[in-house]
């Protein structure tokens, strides 16, 4: 029993083993298991063995079962989606146009109140509940009117629930902060904190340790064996650069600053600019990009052995990256463009890598993300990529 | 036990425990599969309370075996006592035979779970402490219910199967063939209302502003941003003990921008200093 739905974890990734699927047809057998409810807990307790997939599971268990779920809009649920709905008009009326059927220059005149109208009258055409298409409105769509859809803007409303059922449950989807692949979230500090913390040199095994050289030579009746240890290597010089540029980075701009001031006493020297989008001939030491500029050419006085993280989504107009005149604000003329300087900054310092909240998945579908890859190593903001991102920075070449 | 063998015991909360149903499904079908359950969370979720509360629930003594970094396996099995031996064999005053070598083995926390006569519940409390070779080879004498005491040459079995409570704080990811082993739960932390029940059990007498107070507080403190530490579920009741304990406490200090004893909220400096400076 069950077997499709197996698989289906296993092909979203989570490490299901056969002897688990075998003690869940073992429970069931003993009849242990009699509601949906019970179903839901318990599979995932013998499946499932890291919070990390938690997530995930949820996600695969509403699809698998959602043929059970109350297909009906509560009210609360209907509030919340509305107010989803106009957040996400205001950020991609585009798409919202289409999703609605009218033309999205019709769409611009619209007050909110006849957004809300037209939606409703929307929803009382439709005679069934639908669920995954991308043109109606219910959840699990592409289309961004819904519940938990799967559209890019990434909007998530999860009603407040009442009478919780199992897919109820797990469409909340609890576990989103503990899943992995997502960016770092808040809650996730620590174990993040646990991963930086390896970002310290390690010095060549060179330096004669005398006590351990003289115990192992008499261990070894008088036979020689010289012990060395490492030498001390100096803390590591850290520059972090950050994106703060619009509401796209704005979620993740204060959790790697946050991680890296506690990190803070394992390095050097910490210190932190701000850019928005890509670098140009300056990058900034105060967050709002105003008093303190420091000209990008004198980075290369500086050590280049110290550690260059920049932090963003890359994500921007071609032109901004490539165009000596892409500057998006008014008045910054540049000699060269952005690409030049990135290039300049890998150069000077060899250790550098580039973090991106994005998703890995979605970086190729961005032509700015593609070229910065291939100007700097870049990693996920997530705790996988940060481990990832620490490895490389402090291997020896 | 008084319920028969198909139907196993069913556990439903201890009196200082509230439970919520998914994780005492997961306890159940855990004890019917006879499988450990692994048990992760923040700290201060009640992880160790969990195993306590099981124990007083089904009526069975409880062995908690504290994991430390530099323990080995043998330890938590048994002990041969060289030592005492040695020191009767020079002054034989003590009624136990010193040439036979089994009066001088003593049974760890495991081997005494094994040897009891009764079901007991076993807690291994903070398994990730240790290191993989004790976690993999820990986890064969659980499943084989047996290990052996090479002095002596003799196979220890368990009497009866102890029900097993592991607790982790992921301080290291465990190995995979430990992890297949077990049933797995993540004890997520307590939402507004699961905490009003946790604090009514603790303080069954304690009026409903002051709860409502603290826990809107309390609340608000954990969204505190930057901090390292966050207060969990053991904070809070002993910040409520402590503004019991003070005969000058009144409601309205919560209110205001003072608030008293964070300290027994925060216990890192540069969280102390965030949550007061908010």
């Amino acid at each position: 029993m069950f077997v499709n739905f197996f698989y289906t974890l296993r092909d979203k990734g989570i490490p299901v083993t056969p002897t688990s699927f075998l003690r869940l047809q073992k429970a069931l057998g003993m009849g242990l298991i009699e509601s949906l409810d019970d179903f839901y807990s318990v599979t995932r307790s013998l499946l499932v063995k890291s919070e990390r997939y938690f997530d995930i599971y949820d996600q695969a268990f509403s699809v698998a079962f959602r043929g059970m779920m109350e297909q009906e809009l509560t009210d609360a649920e209907l509030t919340d989606t509305i107010k989803a709905m106009l957040s996400e008009w205001l950020k991609d009326p585009g798409g919202m146009a289409e999703a609605l059927g009218i033309p999205e220059e019709q769409l611009k005149k619209m007050t909110p109140e006849e957004l809300v109208e037209h939606f409703l009258k929307r929803l009382k055409e439709q005679t069934e509940a639908h669920h995954g298409g991308n043109h109606w409105i219910g959840s699990h769509g592409t289309s961004p009117t819904g519940h938990s859809g799967y559209h890019p803007g990434g909007m998530r409303i999860g009603g407040e629930s009442r009478n919780k059922s199992a897919i109820k449950v797990a469409m909340e989807r609890r576990y989103r902060d503990y899943s992995q692949t997502g960016p770092i979230t808040a809650s996730q500090m620590g174990e993040a904190l646990k991963r930086l913390k390896h970002l310290q040199p390690a010095g060549p095994q060179d330096v004669v340790n005398i006590d351990k050289t003289i115990y192992q030579t008499m261990r070894n009746a008088g036979e020689i064996e010289i012990v060395f240890d490492r030498r001390l290597a100096d803390r590591l010089k850290i520059k972090l650069l950050i994106d703060n540029g619009g509401w796209s980075m704005d979620p993740y701009v204060e959790i790697v600053q946050a991680l890296f001031h506690y990190a803070q006493f394992q390095f050097k020297e910490l210190e932190i600019y701000y850019f928005h989008n890509t670098i140009y001939s300056k990058v900034w030491l105060d967050p709002h990009r105003y008093k303190k500029p420091v000209p990008v050419d004198e980075f290369a006085r500086s050590d280049p052995e110290t550690r260059l993280i920049l932090v963003g989504d890359a994500s921007m107009a071609p032109y901004e990256l490539n165009d000596p005149r892409g500057a998006i604000y008014v008045g910054q003329n540049e000699a060269q463009p952005s690409v030049n300087y990135l290039k300049f900054l890998a150069k000077t310092f060899r250790h550098s890598v580039w973090l991106n909240p994005v998703g890995q998945d979605s970086w190729f579908y961005t032509w700015t993300v593609k070229q910065i890859a291939g100007i700097f190593p870049m990693f996920e903001l997530s705790l996988d990529g940060l481990e990832k991102a620490v490895h490389y920075l402090t291997s020896r070449n | 036990m008084t319920t028969s063998e198909n139907r196993p015991a069913k556990f439903s909360g201890g009196t200082r425990y509230v439970l919520d149903d998914e994780l005492a499904k997961i306890v159940n079908i855990s004890m019917a599969l006879e499988m450990p359950l692994l048990l992760k969370g923040e700290p201060g979720t009640g992880k160790t309370m969990l195993a306590h509360a099981i124990a007083e629930s089904l009526r069975m003594p409880l062995i908690i075996l504290n994991v430390k970094s530099s323990m080995k396996l043998i330890d938590a099995l048994y002990q041969y006592d060289t030592l005492t031996r040695l020191n009767d064999s020079r002054f034989a005053d003590s009624g136990r035979d010193v040439s036979n070598i089994e009066d001088y083995i003593k049974m760890g926390k495991i081997g005494q779970a094994f040897v009891a006569d009764k079901k007991v519940v076993l807690l291994i409390d903070e398994i990730d402490k240790a290191d993989t070779d004790f976690q993999d080879d820990m986890l064969d004498i659980l499943d084989q219910m047996q290990f052996d005491i090479m002095e002596v040459d003799r196979t220890v079995r368990a009497k009866n199967r102890p029900v097993i409570v592991i607790t982790s704080n992921a301080k290291k990811d465990l190995s995979d063939p430990f992890l297949g082993r077990c049933n797995f739960h993540h004890i997520a932390f307590p939402d507004r209302d699961m905490m009003r029940k946790i604090i009514s059990v603790h303080f069954p007498d304690l009026n409903r502003d002051l709860t409502a107070a603290c826990l809107e507080m309390f609340y608000r403190l954990r969204e505190v941003r930057g901090v390292e530490k966050k207060p969990a579920t053991r904070e809070l009741i002993n910040w409520m003990r402590a503004l019991q304990a003070d005969p000058d406490f009144q409601l309205k200090q919560l209110k205001s921008a003072n608030i008293p004893f964070l300290g027994v909220l925060f216990k890192k400096s540069t969280d102390l200093y965030l949550a007061s400076h908010q």
